[in-house]
């Protein structure tokens, strides 16, 4: 059983100017004392505001929305990167989270290495990560280049390989900036088959997107952001009638 | 606040049952900064190498002291002192060189600060292979007090963490502390015993080196390598200041650790 349970969530930025990121600014304000409300040093960003989300197995939930509306960092709260200093944040389940598929890799070493890096980064450990190698190995078609550091990768393989390790497990919350595709024309087909397993896998998806055919395509439910609340949340064509509005 | 405390705990522990990560981390780091040159990290140790001869000749003419006298305890001095100096420097870096990670993966944060621990671990176990040498050349032999040498290099690294953890939060948040840190350094360089000895100073102002805590992480280290014991006083002011240490941090840490990733 995987779930995940959001209640009034708020996440603010504190946008410090350089005065304020500044310790001796910062001891001089004290020292002085009182505050200039003109020089406001505490301005922050709300990026979500007052968020409530119930998710359970097999729900499939696409999030859409303008630039800014705050979708990445409604992402990375169920990721776990914010820990939100007011609301409840519970989830239930791994989580894997597919925003940067290359994280953690490293030029200098070799692909084996960046093999059992980038597993080590996916919260496996390392004798898990060694076992899956053969089939990530079949899998990215690099060959001997697994043997040559990542630097004399092109871009391409480099994507290969991130993307065939990262998928190489499938997680019980699957969180997704975006779809993720890597490689050339017979690549493209294959990564595709091989993601489509792992998110109907996966017990619970949630993907940011702005493609709609993506989140018709993938998801049972559907979420509108603006200014970093939930406008609408309900089945996908609803949702997407008003985004489009 | 029972809240923060238990995830920092989590944070805490996490951090040592991933060694695998932090020691990848800190390994890649060495390995990253001296990839493909040919003696790789030994170009470090090669280049205290020089210092320490050069330092060593002008301060033996300067101090009116013989080189035999004067070079071991140099070279012990600079060597340990490149460790404690590189660690506290390193410590403010901890959070603001992980950002990549931080706002990618959740991992623990403590992760970060002994990856700091094992980078600089291993740099000083590649300058240390200059000891041997300065044993031949020099025709000393520490004797049994070389094995109190890992004692005091575990009370300094586990104090280094405490503050890795302290200040790696704090540099977070303001970021022209690493510059402060920096240049009080420099000053502690002076004012610690590693160009000098203690007992040149006049015996009304030598007690003054007791209290500074860098000289006596210093001596923990240094002195076994070059045959004394450190005083019990040294002993007893370094598991002090562990305590202290962590009573302080962790609570801090407690307090602040969510906040990190926010101000990355």
């Amino acid at each position: 059983m995987a779930s995940i349970s959001l209640e009034g969530v708020t996440i603010e930025f504190p946008i410090y100017n350089a005065r304020a990121r500044r310790l001796t600014g910062e001891l001089f304000r004290r020292a002085v004392g009182g505050n200039i409300k003109s020089d406001a040093t505490h301005v922050s960003v709300v990026a979500l505001r007052d968020i409530c989300l119930d998710l359970a197995d097999g729900d499939r939930l696409g999030l859409v929305g303008h630039n800014g509306a705050g979708k990445s960092t409604l992402l990375r709260v169920l990721a776990g990167i914010y820990e939100p200093p007011s609301g409840r944040v519970r989830i239930a389940g791994t989580v894997a989270s597919l925003t940067d598929i290359t994280m953690g890799m490293d030029l200098e070493a070799t692909g084996y290495e960046n093999i059992v890096l980038r597993g080590v980064f996916l919260g496996l450990r390392v004798n898990d990560v060694r076992r899956m190698i053969p089939e990530i190995e079949a899998f990215t078609e690099l060959g001997e280049f697994l043997k040559l550091p990542l630097r004399t990768y092109s871009s391409g393989m480099m994507l290969r390989l991130a993307f065939a390790v990262t998928t190489a497990v499938v997680p019980e919350i699957l969180i997704m900036d975006e779809m993720i595709g890597a490689g050339d024309a017979a690549f493209v087909v294959k990564a595709k088959a091989r993601l489509n397993q792992m998110i109907s896998n996966s017990r619970i998806l949630v993907i940011a997107s702005h493609d709609v055919e993506i989140v018709r395509r993938f998801c049972n439910r559907a979420a509108l952001m603006e200014t970093g609340r939930i406008v609408s949340l309900g089945s996908v064509e609803q949702v997407i009638a008003r985004y489009l509005q | 606040m029972k809240e923060h405390v238990a995830a920092a705990t989590d944070d805490l522990r996490h951090g040592f049952t991933e060694w695998r990560i932090w020691l990848l981390l800190g390994m890649n780091d060495i390995r990253q900064r001296y990839q493909r040159s040919r003696i790789g990290q030994f170009w470090i140790t090669l280049s205290m190498l020089v210092t320490i001869a050069a330092l060593g000749v002008v301060y033996s003419y300067l101090f009116r002291m013989s080189i035999r006298d004067y070079l071991p305890s140099l070279t012990m001095g600079i060597l340990v002192w490149a460790l404690i100096s590189a660690m506290v420097t390193d410590a403010c870096y901890v959070f603001t060189g992980a950002e990549s990670y931080l706002r990618q993966v959740p991992m623990s944060k403590s992760i970060f600060v002994h990856r700091m621990l094992v980078r600089n671990l291993v740099t000083f176990a590649h300058n240390v292979t200059i000891v041997p040498l300065l044993y031949a050349v020099f025709g000393v032999w520490p004797g049994w007090p070389v094995l109190l040498a890992p004692v005091g290099l575990v009370i300094v690294t586990v104090n280094a963490f405490w503050v890795g953890l302290l200040m790696g939060t704090l540099c977070a948040r303001f970021r022209d502390l690493p510059q402060i840190v920096a240049s009080l350094l420099q000053i502690a360089f002076f004012v610690t015993p590693v160009m000098w000895k203690q007992e040149q100073l006049p015996r009304e102002v030598s007690w003054i080196v007791d209290l500074n805590p860098l000289a006596t992480f210093l001596r923990l280290v240094r002195d076994p390598f070059l045959g004394t014991v450190p005083k019990p006083s040294a002993y007893l002011m370094g598991i002090g200041m562990m305590a202290v240490g962590f009573a302080v941090t962790i609570p801090f840490f407690a307090r602040f650790r969510a906040r990190i990733v926010y101000w990355l």
